[in-house]
């Protein structure tokens, strides 16, 4: 099956994760237990750069709404960022601008982590 | 086959009568003539050609053991030299030496000559054909050749004397025999049978060789000197006494041979029966672990044989049950929650296993389980490893304990105690461990076996599930007039998310739903029912698509796990004013096409399950498109967009462009297109998510009320 990665950044208070590949059924679990990772140590302030991010399935989208509660409940956020068009298609056709923000680039969704906090 | 041999033994007898009678008439009448000689000597040859017929018949049809074989020998030797012995006792008169040649001196002396005569020749025949036996086990080319060369041999030197008086000599029959003797010599020491004996069919060998040797001295000594017998012999026909004289050599030189090679053997005897019940046992144990169903059956073969074979007094088995699921599995490295299965006791109590197994201290199990080799444990009561098992001595004196491991782990462990101290030598060692061995593979099997059962019973399941799942789908088309439709769905697996059905509103009106859940497989499918459930309840009180959303998301998102969403297109075709009114929960938008024209239908909205209340509702809108005729619309699930060669998506244009090249068509030939160019697009691979398609084709008003299906 074709490859996932991820990459975890801080950038002062905001973890960015840097997904590359395919994200799917099978690799889902690699995503969740990142955002597990965050989540137990306290960090809710995270920013998902998906630049190398190719194929998102239902199943990878899933993994966001598992965790989206949690995060906003601890007055934290999952913003997302350079998604490719056809990345951005999908996450557009079930609606997700409406639940996240979506940014062009990363450095954008960790500025308005600041913004708020002021 | 026995009138053949009834046969034979007539005719040796009609031939000893003529025989009988022409020495009865030689004794009355002057005979020295050549042809009367010869013919006496042809027809003994014949008679003994045929019987020997009957020997060999009656030898080959069983095969008895070599021992059985030798105590054969024996009786039959002793029988004749009874019948030697009687002979001599009877006081017959004897013979008259004349010109080299031997006159009997009266009747009796032909009369018990002959059947004496008789009895060696057939007795050297038999002995001759069951030396053959012994000798032939042994299947090495050499051996053979040897022994046929001895036959020849014996044979050519018989025969040699055909016209030889019977005190007379010569130089070629001398030669012969000579030259038969060397083999005799050559083939006595072909005792391939000796080594295979148990000790107790050893001990009867040494008796019997003891006895055949002895015995057979004394009928050498008879024949070779001036006695009765020999004389009887010589009498009677010289080529029968040389062949009785040889084989009883042969015979001597042979059971000789056995008697001391089977003294030298006798020492390692019972090293060799050792060796002989670990090979059959560890054959039986393989041949029993390929065929066992019976788990316990084996695990009791493999204690009782360990306690045989090293002769162990008390013997057990632990299975490792990993977790307390009480399936018994490999335990692997480093896993701590185990259970011990205590099977196969020989001679051993629970109570005592406990003491043995798990005192105070370091115990024996936990030893083994830890270090994953065999431990020896020789003195019980002075092992340092194991202080707190010297109060335990009393149980045993010396112990084996091996490990059962396999490739994903230990299994269980085999235990063997002895009453003496230093109880066990290496050989026993490996031999538990051989066991052990067994026992592993014989673990693991069953194990596989458990498993495959228990996956075939899924897989059944699956399909149970999978035909259940079908029948949640559409069984008919609904019959709308104006209205083409055509759909199909294939889940990637056994069973799927997809989800397609219509609502007949009986008014003109069709309801026509496609959604997808999130995932695949056996999560998915279950969501798509209750889909059904939900669209089926409510399709009938909701009349706007918006509304109908609304209410089903409120259904669903209640139950719905929070990773888990529903993407659905709803729309309504109306055929009374040629209108389709959708609305979209995150689904594919709906593709329409008009004329030349192609295009995404796309109202806004959320998927269901990600959102509830008012946030979602508020997110669907509603859009009506004015249908015209041979309009087709197309509703699908991201199964065909999302189909994948390589990196490359099937995509909207794809779908765009297949759809518009086939507008013309039939709905259902538009579905038949569609599929077919997506599986030429992924090269006939199995779709690997579930994929639906609705198709539907808009006649017009003017084909109001026709019927099209």
């Amino acid at each position: 099956m074709s490859d996932f990665k991820i990459a975890h950044r801080e950038q002062s208070t905001v973890n960015v994760l840097e997904l590359k590949g395919y994200l799917d059924a099978h690799t889902a679990p690699k995503l969740e237990e990142a955002f597990q990772n965050l989540l137990k140590s306290q960090r809710f302030k995270i920013v998902v750069n998906c630049k190398d991010l190719s194929y998102i399935s239902s199943a990878g989208l899933g993994v966001f709404m598992a965790f989206i509660e949690d995060v906003r409940n601890n007055k934290g956020d999952i913003k997302l960022t350079n998604m490719t068009p056809k990345v951005y298609n999908v996450f557009d056709l079930l609606g997700f601008p409406l639940l996240y923000e979506i940014f062009k680039e990363e450095q954008e969704a960790v500025t308005r982590f600041f913004e708020k906090s002021i | 086959m026995k009138l053949r041999r009834l046969l034979y033994l007539s005719g040796a007898f009609f031939l000893v009568l003529v025989k009988f009678t022409i020495d009865v008439i030689g004794k009355n009448v002057e005979l020295e003539m050549g042809g009367v000689s010869l013919v006496r000597e042809l027809v003994v040859i014949a008679a003994f050609g045929l019987l020997y017929f009957v020997v060999d018949a009656a030898a080959s049809r069983r095969e008895s053991p070599p021992v059985k074989k030798l105590g054969f020998i024996l009786i039959v030797m002793v029988i004749v030299l009874l019948a030697g012995v009687i002979l001599l006792l009877l006081g017959v008169a004897g013979f008259d030496s004349k010109n080299l040649s031997l006159v009997p001196l009266d009747y009796p002396t032909i009369f018990l000559g002959s059947l004496i005569a008789l009895a060696f020749g057939i007795v050297a025949m038999i002995v001759f054909r069951l030396l053959r036996d012994l000798i032939l086990i042994s299947r090495r080319p050499a051996g053979r050749r040897n022994y046929y060369i001895l036959t020849g041999l014996v044979l050519a030197a018989a025969l040699s004397t055909i016209m030889l008086r019977p005190l007379d000599a010569a130089v070629i029959p001398g030669i012969l025999f000579g030259l038969a003797l060397v083999f005799a010599v050559v083939n006595s020491f072909r005792l391939p049978w000796i080594i295979y004996l148990t000790k107790r069919e050893k001990v009867f060998s040494l008796v019997y060789g003891f006895f055949l040797f002895c015995g057979f001295i004394i009928i050498d000594v008879m024949l070779a000197g001036d006695s009765l017998v020999n004389r009887v012999l010589l009498y009677y026909s010289h080529p029968l006494r040389e062949f009785v004289m040889l084989v009883a050599i042969f015979a001597t030189l042979y059971a000789g041979m056995a008697f001391v090679s089977t003294l030298f053997h006798l020492p390692t005897a019972e090293a060799f029966d050792r060796k002989r019940s670990e090979v059959s046992s560890l054959h039986t144990l393989s041949k029993l672990v390929t065929q066992v169903f019976d788990f316990n059956e084996l695990v009791d073969t493999v204690t009782s044989m360990t306690l045989q074979v090293v002769e162990a007094s008390r013997c057990w088995l632990e299975i490792i049950h990993v977790s307390g699921d009480g399936a018994p599995g490999p335990l692997p490295d480093g896993a701590l929650s185990y259970r011990v299965q205590v099977a196969g006791m020989k001679s051993i109590t629970q109570e005592e296993i406990d003491l043995l197994v798990s005192p105070e201290g370091p115990g024996l199990r936990e030893a083994v389980m830890k270090e994953r080799k065999t431990i020896v444990v020789d003195d019980l009561g002075k092992d340092s490893r194991f202080p707190e098992l010297r109060k335990h001595a009393g149980l045993a004196g010396s112990m084996v304990v091996v490990p059962l491991i396999s490739h994903a782990g230990l299994s269980g462990i085999l235990y063997a105690a002895k009453k003496d101290t230093y109880g066990f030598v290496k050989d026993d060692v490996d031999v538990i461990a051989a066991f052990a061995d067994q026992a592993t593979v014989a673990i693991e099997n069953s194990r596989l076996i458990r498993e495959s059962i228990e996956r075939e019973r899924l897989y059944r399941e699956m399909l149970v599930a999978q035909e259940m799942q079908k029948k949640l789908l559409p069984q008919f088309l609904p019959d709308v007039p104006s209205l083409e439709i055509d759909a199909i769905s294939t889940p990637a697996f056994e069973v799927g998310g997809d989800y397609y059905d219509f609502m007949d509103f009986g008014d003109g009106r069709l309801g026509i739903v496609v959604g997808d859940v999130s995932g695949k497989g056996v999560s998915a499918a279950f969501y798509m029912s209750e889909m059904k459930g939900i669209f089926q309840a409510l399709g009938r009180l909701f009349v706007s698509p918006k509304e109908l959303l609304a209410r089903a998301n409120e259904a669903l998102a209640s139950s719905i796990d929070k990773h888990s969403f529903v993407s659905l297109l709803y729309a309504i075709i109306d055929v009374r004013s040629g209108t389709l009114t959708i609305a979209r929960a995150g689904h594919c938008p709906l593709l329409h096409v008009s004329g030349e024209q192609a295009a995404y239908v796309r109202p806004g909205g959320l998927g269901m399950g990600l959102s509830r209340g008012a946030k979602f509702d508020g997110t669907i809108e509603e859009e009506t498109i004015l249908l015209k005729p041979d309009d087709v619309c197309i509703l699908y699930t991201d199964g065909v967009t999302e189909a994948r060669k390589g990196d490359d998506e099937f995509g909207y244009e794809r779908l765009m462009a297949t759809a518009r090249a086939a507008r013309m068509n039939s709905a259902s030939a538009i579905k038949t297109a569609i599929l077919e160019t997506v599986k030429t697009f992924t090269e006939h691979r199995a779709n690997d998510d579930d994929l639906t398609i609705v198709v539907l084709k808009w006649r017009g008003p003017a084909a109001r009320g026709e019927r099209t299906h």
